[in-house]
């Protein structure tokens, strides 16, 4: 098949400035609007998969529907597990059995009102134990000081980029002031949307007699030790749970979510193009003659819609293009609040590639019908058009 | 006696508009020979372009046959009738349909595209057909940069540039004053006569008549009348 000049495709998008712009204006917004609901679904995915290890066993209530932050565990758990299951991680000299406390808080200096984050309640084998967590600035916070160390998504949602210059902000927790002193990052994980400060300040603040859970890594200890550990010691009502499991049912209760925002995202892109097809039917429209008058020459009706399929492309392209760096710039870790915490938008090449994608399918799907409309007239009436 | 170029047998044209049944062509038979200038006139609704577009290859009789060379035209498929229209026709509009985002020399080579020949050979076509319409000083202009005039003469040799056997031109001058006219239908009568091609016009103006050596009268999708014109 001979098909038209390339060049005929270019130059035909510069006949209307004002149609193209709102081609590649409304390509551009559909193509932003994946992005952001792939980039929500990815962050989301991605902050559950990096916070689970394998080696770590939860140890939490067992009246707490395996839920950290309504778990409710003694304060000695943490001592006894270390004392009674061999085969853990133990590192100079410490046990890798971290005591923690989850508490949804709102904290002063985090939004206008107090922002409810997650504060997490913690001591040293909290880094042995979480060893994604990795402090990028500052140091972590001293027992008895009131000190935090921000989750990296936490810095940026109060407007610190770079992060490290919270360090020295003062925010509010109950009533008690708490002084930044670092700033943590966790390969992405749920971590980084997280305020972690000393477990004993976090129990006097909050009232707390009572820690959430106990984590532990194994060793040469399988999880059935643990499991066994936690079956057998009925005084301390514990369940034990591998994280990874924690947090797959974690991103499993979250995914209703997810699914709403891609349908959300994909009805609204389809009506779009709907839109769309409006605004390019009329650009083919226009030009019903001269889609005739290619005809009588000797093109094809397949030669014809190529073109016209290119010309939609480009502008399409020109719309996804744009988007996507719009995208790699203003919503790449965008901070998403929820419940368990934050997570960042994340615009990987994925997310990209589904942008691109969605802009081949807008450039193609936009293409056809008008083009089909256009080119299903008899050539005889193509040629009448416009006297 | 050689075989005419052009042979119409029957040939019908039949549309249907809501219930109403139209024949702006009815059982037409005519032979043109290869090398005549044929001017068709006729009242509006005679069938005149109907006539024109089948022998274009744009449109299909409901009914007869025609054969233009060896080609059995009625019987080509979509596909078969655009190639074969790349490969022997040349048409040539009233308000010329030149593509607005092409200049002059990208027009006309524009049906050359469509043959496989070099990009040397194709600016050689190019050229000559440029030249042969008097407008090489206007390649790089772009429609809206043409007088009317002008105009038609790009779409005249885009018309030409494939050399094709038959040249179709649907009131040719009906969009131009009359000194402009007169020196298309010159260069529609020297294509003719000096490079031999076969020419059949849609007319409405008398005048133009002149320049062609067949006159054929259309009322009703019949042939009404056929004289021979002497200049």
């Amino acid at each position: 098949m001979r098909i038209l000049p390339f060049e005929y495709a270019v130059r035909n998008l510069g006949r209307s400035p004002a149609r193209l712009l709102l081609t590649v204006g409304g390509s551009a917004l559909v193509v932003l609007l994946v992005l952001t609901a792939t980039g929500f679904v990815n962050g989301m995915q991605a902050a559950f998969v990096t916070s689970g290890r394998d080696a770590n066993i939860i140890l939490m209530g067992s009246g707490s529907e395996e839920s950290i932050e309504r778990s409710e565990v003694s304060m000695q758990t943490s001592g006894i597990v270390a004392a009674s299951v061999p085969g853990l991680i133990k590192r100079a000299g410490i046990d890798a059995v971290s005591p923690e406390a989850h508490v949804a808080i709102p904290i002063k200096g985090i939004g206008e009102e107090g922002t409810m984050s997650v504060i997490r309640g913690v001591e040293p084998p909290a880094f042995l134990v979480h060893d994604e967590v990795r402090v990028i600035a500052g140091r972590p916070p001293r027992s008895g000081g009131n000190e935090l160390l921000l989750g990296r998504l936490v810095a940026r949602s109060m407007g610190f980029d770079p992060p490290e210059l919270a360090i020295g902000t003062m925010l509010e927790i109950d009533e008690d002031p708490y002084e930044v002193v670092g700033v943590l990052e966790a390969e992405g994980g749920v971590a980084e949307g997280e305020l972690w400060t000393s477990l004993t300040d976090l129990m006097a603040t909050s009232q707390r007699d009572s820690i959430s859970c106990v984590v532990v890594s194994m060793d040469d200890a399988k999880p059935a030790d643990i499991e066994a550990f936690a079956a057998t010691r009925l005084d301390l009502e514990l369940i034990a749970m591998p994280e990874v499991d924690y947090y797959a049912k974690l991103s499993a209760f979250f995914r209703p979510i997810a699914l709403m925002v891609l349908v959300t995202a994909a009805l609204i892109a389809i009506g779009a193009v709907l839109g769309g097809l409006n605004t390019t039917y009329a650009a083919f429209a226009s030009r019903v003659r001269e889609i005739g008058t290619l005809q009588t020459l000797g093109y094809s009706r397949q030669a014809i819609a190529l073109s016209l399929i290119q010309e939609s492309l480009l502008a399409a392209a020109i719309g996804t293009l744009i988007a996507c760096g719009l995208g790699a710039w203003l919503l790449d870790e965008v901070v998403v609040q929820f419940s368990m915490g934050a997570f960042g938008l994340r615009i990987d090449a994925a997310v990209i590639a589904w942008g691109l994608g969605t802009g081949l399918v807008l450039g193609v799907i936009g293409a056809i019908l008008p083009a089909w409309r256009c080119l299903r007239l008899p050539i005889a009436e193509s040629l009448k058009a416009g006297e | 006696m050689s075989t005419p170029f052009i042979q119409c047998r029957e040939l019908t044209r039949t549309y249907t508009r809501g219930t109403e049944r139209i024949t702006p062509l009815d059982k037409l038979d005519l032979d043109i020979d290869r090398g005549q200038f044929v001017a068709l006139m006729g009242p509006s609704g005679s069938g005149k372009t109907t006539l024109l577009n089948l022998l274009a290859g744009i449109d299909s009789p409901t009914e007869g046959e025609l054969l233009i060379g060896d080609t059995p035209v009625h019987s080509l498929s979509r596909g078969r009738l655009a190639a074969w229209r790349a490969d022997h026709v040349g048409y040539i509009f009233q308000l010329y349909n030149l593509v607005p985002v092409l200049n002059a020399y990208e027009n006309v080579e524009l049906p050359l595209l469509l043959q496989s020949i070099t990009r040397q050979e194709r600016h050689r076509r190019v050229s000559n057909a440029m030249e042969a319409v008097g407008i090489t000083d206007r390649h790089k202009h772009y429609p809206r940069q043409l007088s009317g005039g002008q105009e038609q003469r790009v779409a005249i040799a885009r018309a030409i540039v494939t050399e094709p056997d038959l040249l179709l031109c649907d009131e040719p001058t009906g969009d131009l004053d009359r000194e402009t006219a007169t020196s298309i239908m010159d260069l529609l009568q020297r294509l003719n006569r000096d490079e031999g091609r076969t020419i059949v016009m849609v007319t409405h103006d008398p005048a133009t008549t002149r320049w062609a050596d067949t006159l054929l009268h259309l009322e009703k999708g019949r042939l009404l009348e056929h004289e021979e014109v002497t200049t």
